[in-house]
């Protein structure tokens, strides 16, 4: 099963398709969930994830506009795609019939 | 983010490996974080990197098997050559008198002495330079961790050295009833500048530099063939048993009857004959990058 951390980095990826790099993926981090992503993070978990083999990773050439850095592009493989489609699964299935509204009996605000 | 910052990322950012380094500092580049959110990025990367390298056997066998034992055998030799050259260098530098200059014996005397000198510190320079050229090959991705802890083993030995002779010394006079101390060079050592700094200017220069040197040059690699990396390994290793056989005290607590010091065991004395004859081999770093430099030299494009 996937962590959080782990499904967010899958689904940045697969929505940034043939862009999906660390930077990218942390500002696609950033902006849905509007928390820090720290890079030490982000390496590590990439790392993880293609251990796992649910992502591959490659490095791209020089881009000039990062002073001629490459950059670690990332790609999600079809068992990247089924362990996200699985997480997802799971969390709509144990949501399924609650709603997270405030003011509902069992929420105290 | 400002110069300084900059350059405290570009610093931490060393101890990853070379291409996950350069994507590290292309995404910071990108995302243009402020300076203490990108150096406490990377360094919180270094961190994670280093746990998990660190759970693995090989680092702490390079540690226990390479690092600690030529970093405080290199500390010792270190402290034994200052301490040797400086008596010369005191008794020329603090005591000169041009008359001495008109005597046939002084120069006979500086001369025998310069060029003993200059061999100590060309043998400890070498030495450095081996032992470094061993981590460096050992190493595999941790050579600037592995820098940095041969740097503060070296630099603990620079503080532990002098007790350690301290030690030594009262060792052999318990043992064997040696005396306690030669007092004759105390005029020498009570000039802070021979106690203190010189030592540590010799361990910077003969010993840190060159060791540094030789890991760079290891991670460089080497395109050769299996011919030159045995040469290689051979040399690597008379080297290895030069160092660790030089100092006799090293072995004092093995066994008092093989250090030299005491009346030796018959099956010793060849020993010392066959080190002596391999001692040349211990300069072979200068042929190795002289060699090295005129092939560089030979590869080189031209230009016209």
């Amino acid at each position: 099963m996937l962590g959080e951390f782990e499904y967010l980095i899958l689904a940045a990826a697969v929505r940034l398709g043939e862009e999906a790099y660390g930077a990218a993926i942390r500002e696609e981090i950033e902006d849905a969930t509007k928390r820090n992503c720290s890079i030490g993070a982000l390496y590590t978990t990439l790392d993880r994830l293609e251990a796992k083999g649910l992502i591959k990773t490659a490095m791209s050439g020089p881009t000039p506009q990062r002073g001629g850095r490459p950059k670690r592009m990332v790609r999600v493989t079809a068992k990247g795609v089924e362990a996200a489609t699985e997480f997802y699964a799971t969390v709509k299935r144990v949501t399924r019939g609650i709603s997270w509204e405030p003011n509902r009996a069992g929420i105290q605000s | 983010m400002n110069g300084f910052w900059w350059s405290l990322v570009e610093l931490s950012s060393g101890f990853l490996a070379s291409d996950e380094r350069e994507a590290v500092l292309g995404d910071i580049l990108e995302s243009g974080d402020s300076g203490p959110r990108a150096f406490f990025g990377v360094l919180g990367l270094v961190v994670r990197r280093q746990a998990v390298a660190w759970m693995n056997w090989r680092p702490w066998a390079v540690l226990m098997a390479v690092i600690l034992p030529l970093g405080f055998l290199l500390s010792i030799v270190s402290h034994e050559t200052s301490d040797g050259s400086a008596i010369y260098i005191w008794m020329y530098a603090n005591n000169w008198d041009w008359a001495l200059t008109k005597n046939p014996g002084f120069w006979r005397f500086l001369g025998e002495t310069s060029i003993s000198i200059f061999f100590t510190y060309l043998t400890l320079g070498c030495w450095s330079w081996v032992a470094g050229f061993v981590l460096g090959s050992l190493s595999r991705g941790m050579e600037r961790v592995n820098g940095w802890l041969l740097c503060l083993i070296l630099m603990l030995g620079e503080l532990g050295a002098p007790r350690y002779f301290e030690y030594v010394i009262e060792y052999e006079h318990r043992a064997f009833g040696l005396a306690r101390l030669f007092d004759g060079n105390r005029v020498v050592f009570d000039v802070a500048f021979y106690r203190v700094l010189f030592p540590l200017i010799v361990q910077v220069v003969l010993v840190a530099l060159p060791a540094l040197w030789g890991m760079r040059r290891a991670r460089s690699g080497l395109k050769a063939g299996r011919f030159v990396h045995l040469a290689i390994a051979i040399t690597v290793i008379v080297t290895l048993l030069e160092m660790v056989t030089h100092e006799p005290s090293f072995w004092l607590f093995v066994g008092p009857r093989i250090t030299g010091l005491y009346p030796q065991p018959a099956f010793w004395n060849p020993i010392l004959h066959v080190r002596r004859l391999l001692e040349p081999i211990q300069y072979w770093p200068i042929l190795f990058l002289m060699a090295h430099a005129l092939r560089k030299r030979k590869l080189k494009p031209v230009v016209v």
